[in-house]
């Protein structure tokens, strides 16, 4: 066991975690944000993204003492006062949300996509969530809905 | 098992030195968080954490070379200006791998580590020639990519030993480059074939220098001799890239045997070796073909 600090939506949790629990592990079972879903466990479904240090991630492969020191960002940090978030929005607009399960890793996805290039094209939204699955929707809402967020 | 995180490479001399015979190197994790939950993965002792370990994550160069820190990750090479300007196959394999979440995680480092015939940074390396330079607890040496691989899987790296830098040679403006990354679909897609060819050419379109370096095909990674001679001295045109492709392909078959895939390899390796010759010698990026 080891003692470590984490700085998940600018506030500072500090918890006992065991040295090969992931992030994922921690945030889930620990710190009860369960806002990050646990999909594949193997990097391929982009259900558990989290952005950490500016930079879309899967949490499922960063251990949580990797993670120490470093800013963690979720999707229960995109509200800001009570209020969605405008890709939140552009999401529930467009139907882009199904079951919502990828739901969560797409906005994480999009999000950090438009902290690095505020007016993407579709073939660059593609690329930045092509490591996000969804098996509902068929993407195309998704695309549109994160094209139409752009715009605003 | 116990976390370390080394702050400097001195630290990290010491801690391979240390634990070197018990412990996990661990950089971005995409591939040892994977493995470590196969029933097979036997835990040691020691997790060395050297993700963070800002000397691994430097860039320089001089007039002729550029040295890469092993740390850095796959999206920090896909969009460094120097490596697009003097190694843009490399550049362009790099913005292949996997996801952007991998992308932003995984190193160039540890994608030779992990020594899967797959590797999209391999074939690039191979054809720039690189130098890997690799650090012990009592110094470092230089060895060159094409000696790092026993076999799939398998690197000749000691237990003591990491990565530190990568170097190799800019190419000039008159040496053409490409990278061809075949998946089963586009995105996040484990790599079937890759083929990355460096070509230069000379004012009569004749080939003064070639080199063809593919993923997927060998067991162990090397340059196709037989074809790069055959294309030396000879005009640049498809004809003779699709005669170059029919070298690799059989090459392929001597060295690798016939297997369930052969069928369908063999006429696409071909194809992938003409076709990034032509991206080469044409200066068009894969999605334009």
């Amino acid at each position: 066991m080891m003692e470590i600090t984490l700085n998940i939506n600018e506030r500072e949790y500090t918890v006992q975690i065991i040295e090969t629990e992931t992030l994922l592990d921690v945030l889930r079972e620990k710190l009860g944000l369960t806002g990050t879903k646990r999909g594949c466990e193997v990097g391929e479904c982009g259900a558990c993204t989290v952005i950490m240090d500016g930079k879309a991630v899967n949490s499922c492969l960063i251990l949580a003492a990797q993670a120490a020191g470093s800013r963690i960002r979720t999707v229960e940090g995109m509200t800001r006062n009570g209020q969605l978030h405008p890709l939140q929005l552009s999401f529930l607009k467009h139907d882009a949300v199904h079951c919502g399960f990828c739901t969560p890793g797409m906005l994480m996805s999009a999000e950090s996509l438009l902290e690095h290039n505020p007016h993407p094209n579709a073939e660059e939204i593609k690329t930045a969530l092509a490591g996000n699955l969804c098996r509902c929707t068929g993407y195309k809402q998704i695309i549109e809905a994160v094209e139409d967020a752009v715009k605003k | 098992m116990t976390y370390h995180r080394p702050h400097t490479l001195q630290e990290l001399q010491h801690m391979l030195s240390e634990y070197g015979n018990n412990m996990h190197l661990l950089a971005g994790g995409t591939d040892l968080l994977v493995e470590a939950r196969r029933s097979y993965f036997v835990a040691k002792g020691h997790i060395v954490d050297i993700f963070r370990l800002s000397e691994l994550k430097t860039l320089s160069e001089d007039a002729d070379k550029l040295v890469l820190g092993a740390g850095l990750t796959h999206d920090d090479i896909a969009h460094h200006p120097l490596i697009q300007k003097f190694a843009s196959l490399l550049s362009a394999a790099c913005s292949q791998i996997g996801s952007q979440q991998i992308r932003n995680r995984g190193t160039i480092g540890g994608n030779l580590c992990n020594a899967s015939p797959c590797a999209d940074t391999v074939p690039p390396l191979m054809a720039l020639d690189a130098e890997l330079e690799l650090l012990s607890a009592t110094g470092s040496r230089l060895v060159p990519v094409r000696q790092f691989f026993e076999k799939p899987y398998r690197p000749r790296l000691a237990e003591n030993e990491v990565i530190m830098a990568l170097h190799f040679k800019k190419l000039s403006a008159q040496q053409k480059s490409a990278f061809y990354k075949l998946g089963r679909r586009n995105a996040a897609a484990i790599s079937r074939i890759d083929m990355a060819v460096v070509l230069k050419t000379n004012a009569q379109k004749r080939i003064e220098e070639v080199r063809i370096a593919p993923g997927s095909v060998f067991p162990v990674w090397q340059r196709v001799a037989q074809a790069e001679e055959y294309l030396l001295g000879k005009e640049a045109n498809q004809a003779h890239f699709k005669k170059a492709g029919e070298i690799v392909a059989r090459r392929m078959i001597e060295i690798s045997g016939r297997r369930w895939s052969t069928p369908y390899k063999e006429p696409v390796v071909a194809a992938l070796t003409k076709r990034t010759l032509m991206m080469a010698l044409t200066q068009k990026k894969s999605s334009d073909t």
